[in-house]
């Protein structure tokens, strides 16, 4: 177990070297830097010279690189370029929004997302399969922006019912909550539904029958946790992706979240945000995968032999 | 006294395209204490014999019978619940491939203890130590680490001693074996299928050997069940089988095992063709096409079933009286 | 089902000439089945899903349309009606005007135009360098696959859209680096379906009698590999044209891609935004094209996968 988890763990500091590295790079290849004089009209040249060489924008580029790494291992993003205050204090101020309306929306989407497909896969070709096929294929082709445009003009707009921006009530949350786990939903029963079904054509589950288990124990012991071992793998890049913010959603309900700060960051091109805030992203992602790598060897056995 | 007796069984199993009539009007009986052996080729209808006749085959497969009278009790007539009750408490199954008939999430203790638990009440300290004599007795060396590992942490052999581990453990009437050496390789078959004699020695259990190979039949079995197409063409003790058959095809059966003194140069007899297709069973006997004394009855009508002793009976035209007589070539 | 045995007494009268071996029509190798090749047995299990042919056809006429209309319409994409501002439908303008009197209708079919071509080409990219990697992979397999699917394991940790953004703002926001940012890493689900299914083939004996008859690595990986694998690399390469369609709406919606005046779906519903109150016609219009197209899309995509391996039918 222990050399699975050094070896998922040097996998994902590789991972993180390679993003720094790429993002670095591709951030310096960008055409007209923070303070290049097209941006910034209204400035003296020289003045902009002179802030970019605070900013150690002057050195050559293999030495700004290492400066970054410096200041990254001691756990420092840098200076936001265009507005005041750290990449660090930026961070640790939008997160918890995020946090709080992702938490939310991964919690709801396993809580329907499941059952869901296990409902189905148990009455298979019948209502709840054809309603739980529709409402998934629906999940899967409607973007997400698509829906918060809809749905904040019927629920906010038409009905009035509720609010469209803001987190300072419950109600608040349940259209952004409800946008952001949509597509999950529709992913999460899907996959429960197919890998259930495919759990339940097991030898093993003949096995288990032959022996006398009731239908109820065959599937909540034997089947489910078979097929819930795809949903597992799933969760990582779920959690990370909802915690972290959703662009979409957060821009239109106005949440103070990361991922409506990064877009706002991009139109400003403010760079180190824009760096920072990819980092952080990629760990929380990397920290993410590893927990539900961690996971799914706990739950099946298979998977640390494999990787051995 | 019969522990098993099932008369005209009928399986059909309803997919996309059609019906596929598995089991066709099949009556057989199982004496206490007695070993039969159902032999086929894959297709034949003979696993889906068994899985019907224990009530283990999925929803959509349709299975009715004129009785299934298992231990003085009729399963036809006893709800799930009741029928669940037996499996794995007075019948107990082994199935072909140990590889995927563990479930690989769960260990070795977990699998094993499950009947022991279900049926015997057994709390968790009791149904281990029942566990470990249960592992000793199938030959399974150090048994107190077997129980905690994983199935995919076993060979071959070892998962298919603890398949046959499961199927004792609460001491059955009756042992259903599907093909239990298939999957395994040849020297690992020689040991299963010891184990499996040496347990039959020791219980007082039926069992009932599902296989395609006559040699695992001679070695195991008292009576003989030859299946094809869904029916039985043939039954009888293994002496009759092997020494009197009459079937056509169970003459095929027997020319494909390879002898001992077969000399050089001589070839094994192998059946031409291939089974019949079950979604358009022929009108006539299922083996017509494939016979080479079909006559235009064959073509026409299902043989009726001639009794030639007690426990001796085929299902061929050729007995009829107006019938060519004709005898076994080897 | 009644089995067909003859009563006692009719079977003891049948007529002797019944008990003769030997029937003409004894073919026990002949299995009555009419032969089809693979692609017609495709064809004709697509033909039975509705829902796939539904969105075959509304693709073939959104294609049809998009192309067409723009030449014969009296509008242009950019061309203003001063008079008819934030109109609605009308027999003039189908889908109404936007704040500057264009007229809608056009800009959505000149917004289908840059969603299809961005979804076929970024396909079809995604397409070769998904089938040369992964085959290279499966085929060459050892150290050289170990490699490549290091790279990918880390390409893949990753979500997408962080490699799409910055890749925008390097290219500059239009339909070219949409393309290749949609490019960078896209082709993984198809490689990673290639390659599996390469290392399964290589070892059949068919590829084995290939090779011992002197056929080289790209003849086998040409003739052999590919072709056979060619089922689940379509299915996979078939989910990625809405995959691509979606970034782009995406990627325009945020005000990455498409740069006004020329329209994508994405840019008109969020041009759409500030004023959906008053004219929620300007919002919903967009909002169907990109509805409708992903998911006849997914049909399709759904419908192919069932008809090239019937197997994965659940």
């Amino acid at each position: 177990m222990l050399k699975y988890i050094i070896k998922r763990l040097l996998a994902g500091v590789l991972t993180m070297v390679v993003l720094i590295t790429v993002a670095f790079f591709m951030m310096h290849a960008m055409p007209g830097g923070p303070f290049s004089p097209s941006e910034e009209k209204n400035v003296p040249k020289q003045v902009l010279e002179r802030i970019a060489a605070s900013y150690g924008l002057d050195q050559p580029v293999w030495k700004q690189y290492l400066n970054y790494w410096k200041n990254l291992l001691r756990g420092d993003l840098g200076i936001s370029y265009k507005t005041i205050g750290t990449v660090n204090e930026k961070i640790a101020g939008h997160f918890p929004y995020s946090a709080r309306v992702g938490g939310l929306a991964v919690i709801f989407s396993l809580l329907v997302g499941i059952p869901m497909g296990l409902i189905a896969a148990l009455h298979r070709g019948k209502a709840a399969d054809m309603a739980t096929l529709a409402l998934a294929t629906i999940g899967i082709s409607v973007p997400v922006f698509v829906l918060s445009l809809l749905l904040g003009y019927l629920f906010s707009y038409k009905l009035k019912w509720l609010p469209t921006y803001g987190l300072d009530s419950w109600a608040c949350y349940i259209l952004p909550v409800v946008c952001l786990s949509f597509n999950p939903i529709a992913y999460i029963a899907r996959q429960t539904r197919s890998s259930m079904l495919e759990a339940l054509e097991q030898d093993y589950i003949r096995t288990a029958r032959a022996k006398g288990v009731s239908e109820l124990m065959v599937v909540a012991k034997h089947a489910l946790k078979n097929a819930l071992t795809p949903v597992i793998t799933y969760l990582g890049p779920l959690v990370a992706g909802l915690l972290t913010g959703s662009f979409i959603v957060e821009s239109r309900f106005a949440i103070p979240g990361l991922g409506y700060y990064f877009v706002r960051s991009i139109s400003d091109r403010d760079y180190t945000m824009i760096m920072g805030i990819v980092i952080f992203f990629g760990l929380f992602v990397v920290i993410c995968n590893l927990v539900s790598d961690i996971l799914l060897a706990i739950v099946d056995p298979r998977v640390k032999l494999e990787n051995e | 006294m019969n522990l098993l007796e099932v008369k005209n069984l009928n399986t059909s199993f309803h997919i996309g395209v059609g019906t596929v009539h598995a089991v066709r009007g099949i009556s057989f009986h199982v004496a206490q204490g007695e070993s039969v052996g159902i032999v086929g080729e894959s297709g034949s209808g003979k696993s889906v014999t068994m899985l019907s006749v224990t009530g283990l085959l999925p929803d959509y497969a349709e299975v009715s019978a004129d009785t299934i009278r298992f231990d003085g009790r009729e399963l036809t007539k006893l709800s799930r619940k009741e029928v669940r009750a037996l499996h794995g408490s007075e019948i107990g199954m082994i199935f072909q491939d140990p590889m995927t008939s563990l479930n690989p999430l769960f260990t070795v203790e977990n699998q094993l203890t499950e009947p022991l638990k279900l049926h015997r009440r057994m709390d968790k300290r009791a149904a281990r130590a029942r566990a470990l004599e249960l592992l000793r007795q199938v030959d399974i060396p150090n048994p107190e680490a077997r129980l905690k590992q994983y199935p995919h942490e076993l060979s071959g052999g070892l998962r298919q001693r603890v398949m046959i581990a499961m199927a004792i453990a609460c001491e059955p009437k009756m042992i259903i074996a599907d093909e239990p050496t298939t999957a395994l390789d040849v020297t690992i078959q020689a040991q299963i299928l010891e184990l499996l004699q040496t347990l039959k020695r020791e219980s007082n259990a039926s069992i009932i050997m599902i296989t395609h190979d006559m040699g695992v039949i001679a070695s195991m079995c008292s009576r003989i069940l030859v299946m094809y197409g869904g029916a039985v063409c043939e039954q009888g003790d293994v002496r009759e089988i092997f020494y009197g058959a009459k079937h056509p095809y169970t003459w095929g059966l027997l020319n494909s095992i390879p002898k001992v003194h077969q000399k050089r140069g001589e070839k094994l007899v192998p059946i031409v063709g291939t089974p019949p297709d079950m979604l358009q069973p022929p009108a006539g006997c299922p083996f017509s096409p494939r016979c080479r004394y079909c006559m235009p009855v064959c073509r026409a009508y299902m043989p009726p079933v001639t009794a030639l002793s007690d426990t001796h009976s085929v299902a061929c035209h050729l007995m009829h009286p107006k019938a060519p007589k004709i005898g076994r070539e080897d | 089902m009644s089995v067909n045995v003859p009563d006692r007494d009719a079977y003891a009268a049948l007529p002797p000439e019944m008990f003769v071996i030997g029937t003409d029509d004894s073919h026990a190798e002949d299995i009555p089945r009419p032969s089809t090749t693979y692609w017609h047995d495709v064809w004709q299990r697509f033909r039975r899903d509705k829902l796939a042919i539904v969105g075959l056809a509304v693709i073939v006429i959104m294609t049809a349309l998009c192309i067409v209309m723009p030449m014969v319409s009296p509008h242009t994409y950019d061309g203003a009606d001063y008079l008819n501002m934030n109109a609605g439908p009308s027999w003039q303008h189908p889908c109404g005007t936007d704040q500057l009197g264009r007229d809608q209708f056009i800009r959505i079919m000149y917004g289908a135009r840059i969603s299809l071509t961005i979804g076929f080409v970024a396909a079809a990219i995604n397409f070769a360098i998904g089938v040369l990697y992964g085959g290279l992979a499966g085929y060459l397999g050892g150290r050289v696959d170990m490699v490549l699917m290091r790279i990918v394991d880390i390409l893949s940790s990753l979500p997408s859209l962080l490699y799409i953004v910055l890749i925008m703002l390097i290219f500059g926001s239009n339909m070219g680096s949409v393309i290749l940012a949609l490019c960078f890493t896209s082709w993984i689900g198809t490689a990673r379906v290639v390659r599996s299914e390469v290392m399964v083939l290589k070892h059949s004996e068919y590829v084995l009698a290939s090779r011992l008859a002197g056929a080289g690595t790209w003849h086998l990986l040409i003739q052999h590999l590919i072709p056979n694998a060619m089922g689940p690399i379509i299915v996979s390469t078939a989910f990625l044209i809405p995959n691509a369609i979606f970034s782009e709406a995406f990627l325009s919606f945020l005000g990455i891609g498409i740069q006004a005046p020329k329209a994508s779906w994405g840019s008109l519903a969020n041009a759409a935004i500030p004023v959906m109150q008053m004219f929620p016609h300007l919002m919903f219009f967009p909002v169907i094209a990109i509805c409708v197209t992903m998911f006849s899309f997914n049909f399709i995509g759904d419908g192919l996968r069932d008809a090239l391996d019937p197997r994965l039918k659940k």
